[in-house]
């Protein structure tokens, strides 16, 4: 008997090969097996025979919508301003994508960044992916040699230690939070649609903060953010970042001062989540890959809640809804404003 | 930098007002007479949609005590929707840097007519009020050196 | 006519002609017809009465339906007349006489003395200050007092103070007072002022003398005048401004506490022949007692104010008027349909009690804190007299006569009327006229166009890209509405140390005429290259210093202002010190922001001088044919095969005119006109390009090259066959009729219309319903009218009206009353019991609720006719598409601004008329076609029309194409280029306002001169040393 994630491994696979033997698809984003325990590596097959090496497991934590622009325009012959566009169909890329990976095309979708046309999206209805970094904690920080995955286990190994783990006990914060996991669109779908999950506290963890005094939340997230190294990790996973020159790299302007001190840290997590808001999916990707273990997602799950209260959106469940900034509602909420003494909105 | 046990700490109010009516406002403030506390600077925009999160951020990293962004109200804009597209930058910005921990308060939103220059008065004894009472800003101010 | 194909030279030949036009009051229709004129190549004499312009809407709060501050959207527009180099305004001033034939007319207009130099008051107020004598204040109607030196209101244009000769105590015994001269710093007092008589030569005059609120003390059972919490609305209009009597803080007159129930009582002195002799409907006063009911319900400090609206018709006829009386009625404005007996007083405290019948004639009493007058419009005394100086002939109701077919010329020939002077109307429907005034008033002036217009002429520009800042500041005391407070010596001082400064200076009166001359001669001589002004605002001055710029050879741009009066020494007049360092500080980031400013392109497009016109009804034909006579080709593309629209389906105007007739001279002259393009059976495949230079698609392959474009494809007829609703055996049973099926029986003089013996008319069918939720407008007046018709063929019919709310706005009540005075029986009913129809053996029967009786009521009809909803087009939404303009959710076009650009597509160069806008009948399309045409003249009179110079800019490097920048733009200036893929602006497009901006994530867009580094730099700068 083969668990969820090997006949869906198999499913990837062969759809895959059919994609790129057909040549319906030039290249198809994926995930290797990685070479520690419980890593993977997102990999680009180009070959029918690269698809054998899909895996799907509960690690794949990284966006693959990160990759999908870059790989894109890659297939495009080089042009200096002023060319015309190609002509004639170009080619196609095949992606993988969970609920919020296919939200997060949908928002490059709307962004202009990828054509809809040229993407094979591959969904697959997520399972909630399992974070490393709470299994090593489960385990007492020691240090783990294999982990075998089971529906709803994971059995870790190391050196004079054997533990199982109940998986969902071990399944990261924004996927037990997820209500979307289906993927909103795809050409092909893998695996049973998990149905919208009923979740009684999506935001939690930012009621959690919110109900903290004002100085407790400051010292909180000054305390948090102090050990960030500004390495951009963060950034660089999210796909929602595609600028050409990011605002912590431009001197003109310079919004925000590149050292580690207080105020430069917290602008640039401040700033960062900001540039996500109405867009942000929650897919997790920034919190995966901080070397620190900086909880940045609580921002962006601030902004995503305020943007679902006020404005009723979400990021990225409809190609045909406008992203909330970039649309308004005569009576949106605005009780914030000093002059306005009802919170109904304003469209007097 | 002042401390807060500097005596005659005097709050350093930014505000941003467009020009169509709130910086008319601000005149008609000045043709009727209304006195208000003089601890505001004001710069002219053309419209509160010309206001954005990181102009507001970098008032405060620039060691403003306070903020205030003034706009036409809502149907009111110059430019049709320029405050209505604002309104939802300033909302999901004002919750987010009080879930920080900014004092409500640094940063202020207010749409005044040009027809309302005792509001715009009031507006800014308000903020002023509200910013002496926080004190000197300290959050998210650049430390030189 | 078909034979004299181009009408332009019918006026004469070119010399005969005057390129000058003069309009008659200032208010916002005067005001808009000079606009238009001034910009479309004509000159403008603008003649106000009282001390500035501004109208009955400078006095208003807050406009319907969209609540916009009324000075708001007024003052930009105020403004911009007060400093047009082709609008010379004439305040304090009145027509005495005019003689002469279109083209060339002699007036002779008197401007009253003023008393204060308006080249040398700075509107600092001293003078009102100190003047001892107090007056009523008619702008607040009397509720506040005001100085016998005063300013109209704060926003006035011109912004000058005038003495009030009457009340002038050194004018009435000289010697006695003089108190404004000695305390007025620049000399302006100036007690010898005369009379003086202007002789203007104009070849056509607009008459927009406006309106004035009806007076209601003659009316005893209204109680005012005797009960002091009685007042009108426009009072009650004042009571609501924060510029008004009590700064808005709506306080009741009796004892100044706020009123926690108002009620308004409608009709005062409108359909009411007995007391008021007014017969007409004002039009506008069920909506702006909505409004002030919603305005003083969100002013209310409690917010639970009880407000109660007494009515006989709720006539919210207009665009977006019934969604608001909806929403007020869903918020919890009372709407009461009664008839008023009598306001009485009520206990101790100044209470009133209002008597009044309700529908089923039960009398009822309820007790209000205060009672609203919603008083009627009437024709003023001064614009009966001015109609008779003008030679204009009025109607019985005292209103300027016009023709439903030439909706704004009157009884003399080149003499044309808009506003509130030719029937009551509101805002929209009086600057659409104007602009019609305006068209017909230049129309006959064609060959004249720039002949009497003034252009400026500027020096050549130096380039100072290759030197360093040399900044001059000019540091004004302003008398010493600066000085007495900003120790304005040190401030100078202190402008000569900042970096970049190469000359500060200390001036008495920057403003004034020999300042300026010198400021121009210290820029040549001292070779600045920037320039600071710290004094007033730059709201009012800035143009002029700008102007000086200019005349020295520097790019306007390279200027700033620090406002160190209206925002510093007024505001802080007892913190000298706090208020020079202010003046200090604003002045160092003025100085920091002019270094950093680049000279800018003043722009400009350059226009292909041709329209389209898209949809050949009577509003494309009329926007046509008034384009074409000017000698603009027009292309005029009509979908079906033959034009001529809804009119051909109609029998006559509400006022008896035959609709036919008109409408063949109407198709012969289009077909005729050697400046039209005809094309018919085609639409519209595809637009690009912006104002000046369109390039459109037809589906016939042609491409059209345009300046303009004018949408005017009408709407279509509700169909009430398929909707169970509406289940009135229409197409089913052959006596029911449409309103334009019955015309079409009216137009075929069909005999058998005579014998019928009964008539019953169902209004409102798939109007005023929640899919439908808007008035389709016209039905009231058309189906009253066709009642009446079927009276004059058999006055023995009977006739029943089951109506909802009767809606003959205007002067069209008449055919109301005149209606009832025949017998017609109207029955209203309400959406909860809709009437019922039925057939048996083909004999229709119509089953009512009749309120008043409270009973069934049970007609038999020959003829059931159904007043259906007029319905936008579905294909309008491809246009729409094309042109980038907007639609409402009810599926009508939307326009720039519902109140002051009700022809405008905010897009620029595209306008709308006719039906494709809102339901109106025959008058008000044909108004708006030709406001339409005047707005669209203005582009096509020129060469090159000036476009926006701080424009948004993008740097392609740093953009990702996400188009954010697209979506917040209100104007469509940026769009995504298909070959780079990143955003572009359309320069033309561009208004500076910076949405774009502030929404880009990347930093890839700016505003030129107002780019996020130049406001970083303004950031530090305010906080160093501060």
């Amino acid at each position: 008997m083969s668990t969820v994630n090997e006949k869906i491994t198999e499913k990837i696979r062969s759809e895959a090969q059919r994609l790129l033997s057909t040549g319906e698809v030039a290249a198809f984003i994926g995930y290797e097996a990685g070479s520690l325990p419980m890593s993977v590596r997102p990999f680009v097959a180009r070959k029918q025979e690269d698809a054998s090496r899909l895996v799907w497991n509960s690690f794949c934590v990284l966006n693959l919508a990160n990759y999908l622009p870059a790989l894109l325009k890659s297939f495009e012959p080089p042009r200096r301003p002023g060319d015309p566009p190609p002509e004639g169909p170009l080619p196609k890329v095949g992606i993988l994508a969970t609920g919020c990976w296919s939200r997060n095309i949908v928002v490059q979708i709307k962004e202009n960044q990828v054509d809809r046309d040229r993407v094979v999206i591959v969904g697959v209805p997520s399972r909630g992916m399992v974070s490393a970094r709470k299994v090593k904690e489960a385990v007492g920080e020691r240090d783990i040699q294999t982990c075998i995955e089971e529906d709803h286990s994971l059995k870790i190994c190391g050196e004079g230690f054997e533990q199982e783990l109940n998986r969902w006990d071990v399944v990261r914060d924004n996927c037990k939070t997820c209500v979307h996991p289906d993927p909103v669109i795809y050409d092909i779908l893998i695996g049973d649609p998990a149905g919208e999950r009923q979740v009684q506290d999506r935001f939690a963890q930012v009621d959690e903060i919110e109900h903290k005094s004002l100085e407790e939340r400051w010292n909180w997230f000054a305390d948090s953010f102090s050990s960030c190294v500004r390495c951009y990790a963060c950034r660089n996973a999210c796909p929602l970042c595609y600028c050409p020159t990011c605002f912590v790299d431009d001197s003109r302007p310079q919004w925000v001062g590149k050292s580690t001190e207080q105020t430069d840290t917290m602008l640039f997590h401040i700033l960062r989540a900001y540039h996500c808001a109405g867009r942000c999916t929650d897919c997790g990707s920034c919190e995966s890959v901080c070397p620190v273990g900086i909880p940045m997602r609580l921002l962006t799950k601030k902004l995503n809640k305020d943007v679902l209260e006020m404005y009723g959106s979400e990021a990225g469940m409809s190609l045909d809804e406008p992203l909330p900034l970039t649309t308004y509602n005569p009576a949106d909420p605005q009780g914030f404003v000093l002059t306005e003494k009802s919170e109904k909105g304003g469209d007097r | 930098m002042g401390t807060t046990s500097e005596k005659n700490w005097e709050p350093k109010i930014v505000a941003f007002l467009c020009n169509w009516c709130s910086y008319a406002g601000a005149d008609l403030a000045g043709v009727s007479r209304f006195q208000y506390p003089p601890n505001i600077r004001i710069i002219r925009l053309p419209c509160s949609g010309r206001v954005s999160a990181n102009m507001i951020l970098d008032a405060l990293r620039s060691g403003a005590d306070g903020v205030l962004v003034s706009g036409c109200h809502p149907g009111d804009c110059h430019y049709i929707s320029g405050n209505l597209f604002a309104r939802r930058r300033f909302a999901l910005l004002n919750n987010l840097l009080e879930f920080v921990g900014i004092e409500p308060g640094r940063v202020n939103f207010s749409w005044v007519s040009a027809s309302e220059g005792e509001q715009f008065a009031e507006v800014v004894k308000e903020v002023t009020d509200k910013v002496k009472k926080l004190g000197p800003s300290t959050r998210l101010v650049k430390r030189i050196g | 006519m078909s034979n004299k194909k181009n009408q332009q030279g019918n006026t004469g030949a070119l010399s005969e002609v005057s390129g000058s036009v003069l309009v008659v009051g200032g208010g916002i229709a005067g005001v808009q017809a000079a606009l238009d004129l001034a910009d479309s190549g004509f000159y403008v004499h603008l003649v106000e009465k009282s001390a500035a312009i501004g109208g009955g809407m400078s006095q208003l709060d807050k406009t319907f339906p969209t609540n916009d501050c009324s000075a708001c959207i007024l003052s930009p527009k105020l403004v911009e007349c007060g400093r047009h180099l082709n609008i010379n305004l004439l305040t304090l001033s009145e027509l005495v006489s005019l003689e002469g034939e279109p083209g060339s007319f002699k007036a002779v207009v008197k401007q009253n003395p003023r008393y204060v130099d308006p080249e040398k008051c700075i509107a600092c107020g001293t003078c009102a200050e100190k003047c001892p004598k107090k007056v009523v204040n008619e702008f607040d109607m009397g509720l506040g007092k005001r100085k016998a030196i005063y300013l109209k209101y704060p926003q006035a244009v011109p912004l000058k103070y005038a003495i009030d000769a009457q009340h002038c105590i050194w004018l009435n015994k000289p010697g006695r007072c003089g108190m404004c001269e000695k305390v007025c710093p620049s000399k302006a007092i100036n007690f010898d002022d005369k009379p003086t008589e202007h002789m203007l030569e104009i070849g056509s005059v607009i008459m927009a003398p406006g309106f004035k609120p009806f007076d209601p003390s003659r009316l005893d059972y209204t109680g005012y005048g005797r009960l002091p919490n009685v007042v009108t609305s426009m009072e009650f209009e004042r009571l609501l401004s924060p510029s008004g009597p009590c700064m808005g803080h709506m306080e009741r007159p009796s004892d100044g506490k706020e009123p926690k129930k108002i009620a308004w009582l409608q009709c005062v002195g409108s359909r009411d022949i007995n007391r008021a002799c007014h017969g007409y409907c004002s039009s506008v006063c069920c909506m702006y007692a909505i409004k002030q009911a919603v305005i003083a319900r969100e002013h209310s400090e409690s917010g639970d104010l009880d407000a109660s609206i007494f009515f006989m018709d709720m006539r919210t006829h207009g665009k977006e008027f019934e969604e608001y009386y909806n929403r007020a009625a869903s918020e919890g404005v009372k709407f009461h349909r009664a008839r008023i007996h009598s306001v009485l007083p009520s206990g101790e405290n100044d209470n009133l009690r209002v008597r009044y019948a309700g529908e089923d004639g039960e009398i009822r009493y309820e007790d209000f804190d205060l009672v609203v007058l919603s008083v009627g419009l009437e024709m003023p005394q001064q614009a009966i007299e001015l109609a008779a100086k003008a030679g204009v002939s009025l109607d019985a109701d005292k209103f300027i006569v016009t023709d439903p077919f030439k909706p704004v010329s009157t009884s003399r020939n080149g003499v044309f009327v808009c506003g509130a002077a030719a029937e009551p109307k509101d805002i929209p429907q009086s600057v659409m006229e104007a602009s019609a005034a305006a068209l017909e008033a230049g129309r006959i002036l064609a060959p004249a166009r720039w002949k009497d217009t003034k252009k400026k002429e500027y020096p050549p520009e130096k380039n100072v890209y290759s030197e360093p800042p040399r900044i001059g500041v000019f540091v004004c005391s302003c008398g010493i509405n600066i000085a007495s407070v900003v120790d304005v010596e040190a401030v100078t001082e202190y402008a000569k140390t900042l970096p970049g400064v190469v000359l500060a200076q200390n001036n008495l009166f920057t403003c004034s005429q020999d300042t300026i001359d010198q400021m121009e001669e210290t820029i040549r001589k001292e070779g600045l290259n920037r320039v600071v002004v710290a004094s007033c605002t730059p709201r009012t001055h800035e143009p002029l210093f700008q102007e000086t710029l200019r005349n020295a050879g520097i790019n306007k741009y390279l200027f700033e202002m620090a406002n160190i009066r209206d925002q510093d020494s007024w505001v802080h007049q007892n913190e000298p010190e706090a208020a020079t360092e202010k003046a200090k500080d604003l002045i160092r980031v003025a100085v920091a922001k002019v270094r950093g400013d680049a000279p800018l392109p003043y722009n400009s497009v350059k226009v292909t001088k041709s329209a389209l016109v898209i949809g050949a009804g009577v509003a494309g034909m009329t926007a046509a044919v008034s384009l074409a006579d000017q000698g603009f080709p027009v292309t005029l593309v009509e979908r079906k095969d033959d034009i001529g629209g809804h009119a051909r389906k109609f029998y006559r105007t509400w006022q008896g005119n035959p609709v036919q007739d008109y409408l063949a001279s109407l198709v012969d002259t289009v077909k005729s006109h050697e400046n039209i393009d005809l094309k018919c059976g085609v639409s519209v495949k595809g637009v690009s390009g912006s104002v000046g230079n369109f390039t459109t698609v037809l589906t016939d392959g042609t491409e059209l090259k345009h300046g303009v474009s004018i949408i005017a494809v009408g709407a279509g007829s509700f169909k009430p066959d398929s909707d169970s609703r509406w289940n009135y055996l229409y197409g089913k049973n052959p006596n029911v009729h449409t309103l334009l099926e019955l015309d079409q029986k009216f137009i075929a003089e069909d005999s058998s219309l005579s014998g019928i013996n009964q008539t019953v008319f169902i209004h409102c069918v798939g109007s005023r319903v929640p899919e439908r939720p808007y008035c389709s407008r016209v039905c009231c007046t058309h189906a009253i009218d066709q009642a009446l018709k079927l009276k004059e063929l058999n006055p023995d019919m009977d006739i029943f009206m089951l109506y909802r709310d009767i809606r003959t706005y205007g002067q069209r009540e008449r055919l109301y009353q005149e209606a009832r005075a025949k017998g017609i029986i109207f029955i209203r009913y309400d959406l909860e019991n809709l009437p019922a129809v039925t057939e048996e053996g083909g004999n229709i029967k119509v089953t009512v609720k009749d309120p008043i009786i409270d009973a069934e009521v049970e007609l038999n009809p020959d003829m059931l006719v159904l007043a259906t909803a007029v319905r936008p087009k579905v294909d309008v939404h491809d246009l729409a598409k094309f042109f980038k303009c907007s639609i409402r959710a009810d599926g009508f076009l939307m326009e720039a601004h519902m109140k002051l650009r009700p022809v405008d597509f905010a897009t620029d160069g595209i306008f709308l008329a006719g039906l494709c806008h809102y339901p109106k009948p025959m008058d008000e399309t044909i108004a708006q076609a030709q406001a339409a045409a005047s707005r669209a003249s203005i582009v096509l009179s020129q060469d090159e029309i000036p476009a926006e110079s701080i424009t948004a800019q993008v740097d392609p490097r740093k953009c990702t194409g996400c188009a954010v920048c697209t979506e917040v733009c209100a104007y469509n200036a940026v769009s995504i280029d298909e070959a780079t893929e990143k955003a572009v602006v359309n320069e033309a497009m561009c208004k500076g306002c910076g949405a774009c901006v502030a929404g880009c994530r990347s930093d890839a867009i700016t505003l030129k001169n107002m780019g996020n580094e130049q406001i970083m730099a303004e950031l530090e700068t305010i906080m160093d040393n501060w």
